[in-house]
């Protein structure tokens, strides 16, 4: 895996412990993680206070997952009007540098002309390009930006550039009505349902997986025609962390741990290699090999355990 | 008036069999009569020749049969229809205009010109019997009325007379048959007009008695040696009384004595598929869409069969007893994992159900198939998309729609296989005599006494027509399934005979519905065989079951708009969230008609009202209630469970998760819990079958699958089995802890 993630001013070992959980690799110390909610207009009641509550989920894992509400900037309801989302890039922008990552997630209703995409804000709209231009001015190399509206497609090619990951619900401007995705999204940040690598922290990869998955299976049990795809695009959307559960939010400062997982990081290259051979071992030497692997990486998860003071789960 | 362009499909000359063969209007030009006798008595190359000089005619109309005679039906079309756009009170070209649309299948065309001829003239009795034609192809009520007008007003009407003996037969009323051709042999005789028609039906008559058509058969090939249609004709009864290996028999008759009626080949081939024998089916219809490439029926049955390759096919043998059955599951590749333990484990439920109830014994492979898309269903069963049905059974052959192509709220897989596997038993036990009406009034039944959501479930739409006197003398019951005359009456004739079952059990004793069942061997009718089962006439039959039902129903017959009023109220409350004020007239609902378990019960919102006013114990009392009437919504059966387990009631709720698989089999969640569940409760194996289907439906998230089977084959004492899945389980997610425990604690054993 590629380097990452949530460290910033207020960062403390226990999170770099936590990032080495998910990745393995060392991270340039200075590195932070921010994170821009904005949750447009509804419209109606109902939407409103739906994005409302998607966007505060989104919010909250990633407080847990900086470890500060430094970190993390939402706007929702008549809050979000297209003047504040200005301001706050602008302040959000005065506090990061090159090597820090950006996480930007869009909720609500979008449109699409054939010509501008427009996220719908009370008030003025933002099109797509203020939207590019307040993204390109973010100091930020690394970004995530989620745009979780309808017509969230018509961006994606807009939007894409090196360093950076693009997540729409639809995928095209043409899938107009109103989106689910964020409602999984908001699923995947919130429980351990999309960590499906069991290692507490919850990527982007993972919850895009999730989401998406979930969007597909809604519609196929209602026996609907599915009018939304989502898209992503961008390499390597595993490196962002956007939640941290249980003992990977939790753990303590402590140096002996990080030299345990430096170690547990040679295991699962020894994994991963094991892996790679399934098609040509036979059956029982792979599963004897795996074993192996497996049982080390289980003791050592152990002692790690032990000094984090997460203990196995039962 | 109709300025149509549509075009005609083209049929070659002596191809055209549908319900008519031979043209009996009278109207119809006499230079045509010297070649239609060529015709009627197969003399084919006579015919051609004949025809082709009448296409100099000066007169458009004898151009136009021409030239439909010999198969240009383009032409045939374009000169009908610049004879009704010339001239706007032109009858007769119209009338004609409609039959060619008529015999090329195209019944919304043919009706509306039958219905602008009737405007210009509206006495015009062929105008009358070709609409009554399309009603009846479509299996309309309206046929009939409109068919006796006819022939008040005209009764030398021979196709009048056809068409009626024609109902009679699909109806089983086999004396008024009768009688309809004799008025139409005696017109026949006095017009000296070709007999095929009569013969035909006579010989379909004959068959529908149990007797010998052959004597029928022999005239007609004595008259017309390549008259095919006549074993398309009895094939059709015989497909309609659904005995489909009968029909094969005779359609491969048809298309020997006439190899090019590509109708027949086109319905043997969908009449092989019925019964599964797919690659002579594949040859048939490709031979019908030689002849006739714009078939619907057949385009859509051939691109089905390009895509059999999408389906898995597993054999496995049920045991019961000291008795072995085959059970052949056809499921789509994408959910066999899923599916296939359920299907086959209430397969095999249903078999040892029915033969200890009905005494029979499967003699072939019970074959059952699951299409996750209804309209490849559609196709399969009737060779068109969009019928509304959910379920077909031919013999031993059950098609249905599978868990995936309807909505989990709306559709429950296991009651429809149910039915569908109580149809395989009356079908074959009466080697397929039994009448549409007992055969599916017991398949209704067998879903209320032992199905998998067991109560006598009857839809508001049933009492309402009860309360209207609109329930059928039980002698007449078919035509409710066959001809409906009001909408919504095949859902009342299923709901009735039903409920006759039921009337029998609680009246004379389950065994007499058995011995009922038995009566029907292809010699008794309804009447004689409830005479013969019962000793009372079918007069006084029905006049005991209207008192039964009317005393089980009496207290919403008698309150019915109170009931009405009560569930509005309760729904309206419910919907402003007014929770106390739903509370009784949702209990006034439930009391008045506690059979109703549709979407808007009155059971729900009880529940829900209930639940709301924390007063849990009572909410649970109330989905209890739902439930045992036969109530099986997931969304609220989920519910009931995760009360019952705040309640401590932790089997129960299991047992009611177990029973979700027959309506929600897709949803990851009930497997997941459900296999922790029945792990907890020490139920292994059961427990592995859910995390198997986990597995097979959580391809994003395999690890915790993985972890549960390899926990379940560890209870179940495969420690092989358990290591295996465990591995696999961390190979995908590693840092999964209890998995990692788990291996821990086998190593230490190990050691």
């Amino acid at each position: 895996m590629a380097a990452p993630i949530a460290l910033g001013a207020t960062v403390n070992e226990a999170r770099f412990i936590s990032a080495l959980l998910a990745t393995a690799c060392a991270l340039p110390a200075s590195a932070a993680t921010y994170t821009f909610v904005v949750a447009g207009l509804g419209g109606e009641p109902a939407y409103e206070q739906k994005f409302r509550e998607q966007a505060a989920a989104v919010a909250g894992a990633a407080e847990t997952a900086a470890g500060s509400t430094n970190n993390v900037i939402a706007l929702s309801g008549d809050a979000a009007r297209a003047d504040a989302v200005r301001r706050e890039f602008k302040t959000l922008a005065s506090r990061m540098n090159a090597n820090d990552s950006v996480v930007i997630v869009l909720i609500g209703h979008g449109s699409f002309d054939g010509e501008n995409y427009r996220f719908n804000l009370p008030g003025p709209d933002l099109t797509d390009t203020d939207l590019a231009r307040l993204f390109d001015e973010l100091p930020a190399r690394d970004q995530l930006i989620i745009n979780a509206t309808s017509a969230s497609g018509a961006v994606i090619e807009r939007w894409r550039k090196p360093k950076r990951v693009v997540i729409t619900a639809t995928k095209s401007g043409g899938e107009k009505t109103a989106t689910r995705f964020a409602q999984y999204w908001a699923e995947a940040v919130a429980s351990d349902a999309a960590d499906t690598n069991k290692d507490q922290i919850v990527t982007a990869a993972e919850a895009y997986a999730f989401a998406n998955g979930k969007v597909e299976a809604a519609f196929k049990a209602e026996t609907s025609m599915a009018t939304e795809h989502a898209r992503m695009e961008g390499d390597n959307s595993a490196r962002f962390t956007i939640a941290r559960l249980g003992t990977a939010a939790l753990a303590p400062d402590n140096p002996e741990v990080a030299a345990l997982l430096t170690q547990r990081g040679t295991i699962e290259q020894d994994l991963n290699r094991v892996k790679e051979q399934k098609a040509s071992l036979p059956d029982t030497q792979y599963y004897d090999q795996l074993e192996e692997v497996l049982v080390r990486l289980a003791l050592l998860q152990r002692e790690i355990d032990a000094k984090v003071g997460g203990g196995a789960t039962p | 008036m109709m300025t149509r362009t549509a075009t005609l499909v083209l049929l070659l000359l002596g191809t055209t069999a549908g319900a008519q063969s031979i043209d009996y209007d009278p109207r119809r030009a006499v230079e045509l009569r010297s070649c239609d006798e060529h015709r009627y008595r197969g003399r084919t190359e006579q015919a051609r020749t004949c025809y082709t000089k009448l296409l100099e005619s000066q007169t458009p109309i004898v151009e136009a049969e021409a030239a439909w005679a010999l198969g240009d039906i383009q032409r045939a079309n374009q000169i009908f229809r610049d004879a009704v756009q010339s001239n706007e009170r032109a009858v007769q070209p119209r009338v004609r205009w409609a039959r060619l649309f008529l015999q090329t299948h195209q019944y919304s065309d043919a009706a509306d010109l039958f219905n602008e001829a009737l405007k210009v003239f509206p006495n015009d009795v062929h105008a009358k019997l070709g609409l009554a034609s399309v009603y009846a192809e479509r299996f309309e009520g309206q046929a009939r009325p409109l068919v006796e007008d006819a022939l008040k007003q005209d009764s030398d009407l021979v196709e009048g007379h056809l068409l009626t003996a024609s109902m009679d037969l699909e109806e089983g009323q086999l004396d008024d048959a009768e009688k309809a051709l004799d008025r139409a042999m005696r017109v026949v005789n006095k017009d000296k007009l070709p007999p095929l028609e009569v013969y035909t039906l006579r010989a379909s008559l004959e068959m529908s008695r149990g007797g010998n058509p052959d004597q029928w058969i022999k005239r007609i090939l004595d008259y017309n040696p390549r008259y095919g249609a006549v074993y398309q004709q009895l094939a059709h009864f015989e497909i309609m009384r659904r005995r489909y290996k009968e029909a094969t028999v005779l359609l491969r008759r048809a298309v020997e004595v006439q190899p090019d009626l590509w109708a027949a080949h086109a319905e043997l081939g969908s009449n092989l598929l019925r019964l599964g024998i797919v690659d002579e089916a594949r040859t048939h219809l490709q031979a019908a869409y030689s002849g006739d490439p714009y078939s619907p029926t057949t385009v859509n049955s051939l691109r089905l069969l390009d895509r059999i390759d999408e389906f898995s096919i597993s054999e496995d043998p049920v045991v019961i007893g000291p008795d072995t059955y085959q059970v052949r599951l056809r499921l789509h590749k994408k959910e066999s994992e899923i599916l296939r333990p359920y299907v086959l484990d209430l397969t095999g439920r249903s078999i040892q159900s029915f033969t200890q109830r009905y005494g029979f014994k499967p003699r072939e492979t019970v074959t059952v198939e699951l299409y996750p898309d209804h309209d490849d269903f559609a196709v399969r069963v009737a060779a068109l998309p969009g019928i509304g049905l959910l379920g077909v059974t031919f013999g031993y052959v059950v098609a249905m729609d599978s868990p995936s192509s309807r909505s989990t709220s709306e559709f429950h897989w296991g009651s429809t296989l149910w039915h569908e596997m109580a149809h395989v038993f009356t079908l074959e036990l009466t080697d397929h005599y039994v009448p549409r009406w007992l055969s599916e009034g017991i398949s209704v039944f067998e879903e209320w006494r032992t199905g998998p959501t067991p109560g006598v479930v009857v839809p508001p739409e049933a009492i309402a027509a009860l309360e209207k006197k609109q329930f059928l003398p039980v002698a007449d019951l078919d035509s409710g399934f066959i001809r409906p005359s009001y909408p919504g009456q095949v859902q009342v004739s299923y709901m009735q005979s039903g409920l006759v079952c039921l009337f029998i059990e609680q009246r004379w004793g389950f065994e007499q519905l058995g011995a009922l069942l038995r009566q029907f061997d292809g010699k008794r009718t309804t009447a004689q065989a409830i005479e013969a089962t019962f000793k009372i006439a079918p007069a006084a039959f029905d006049k005991e079951f209207d008192a039964f039902v009317r005393n089980r129903f009496q207290t919403v017959l008698a309150n019915f708009e109170d009931w009405q009023k009560q569930q509005g109220a309760a729904g309206q409350a419910i919907q402003k969230q007014r929770w106390a004020d739903a509370i009784e007239p949702a209990r006034r609902a439930v009391a008045l008609y506690p059979e109703h378990v549709g979407g808007d019960s009155p059971h729900l919102m009880l529940a829900k009202a209930l639940d709301k006013l924390n007063r849990r114990p009572e909410a649970i009392a109330a989905l209890e209630a739902y439930h045992r009437a036969g109530g099986w919504d997931p969304l609220a059966l989920r519910e009931l469970s995760r009360w019952l387990d705040e309640a401590g009631r932790a089997q129960e709720a299991t047992d009611l998760m177990v029973s979700l698989n027959y309506s929600d089999p897709l949803n990851a969640d009930v497997h997941s819990q459900l296999g922790e569940r029945l792990l907890t409760a020490g139920r292994a194996e059961e427990a592995l079958r859910e995390f198997q289907a986990l597995l097979a439906l959580n391809t994003l998230d395999e690890a915790p699958a993985h972890y549960g089977m390899a926990r379940a084959l560890r209870e179940m004492g495969d420690k092989a089995g358990s290591r295996r899945h465990l591995l696999d389980a961390l190979a995908t997610a590693p840092h999964f802890k209890p998995a990692q425990a788990l291996l821990l604690k086998m190593i230490e054993e190990r050691t």
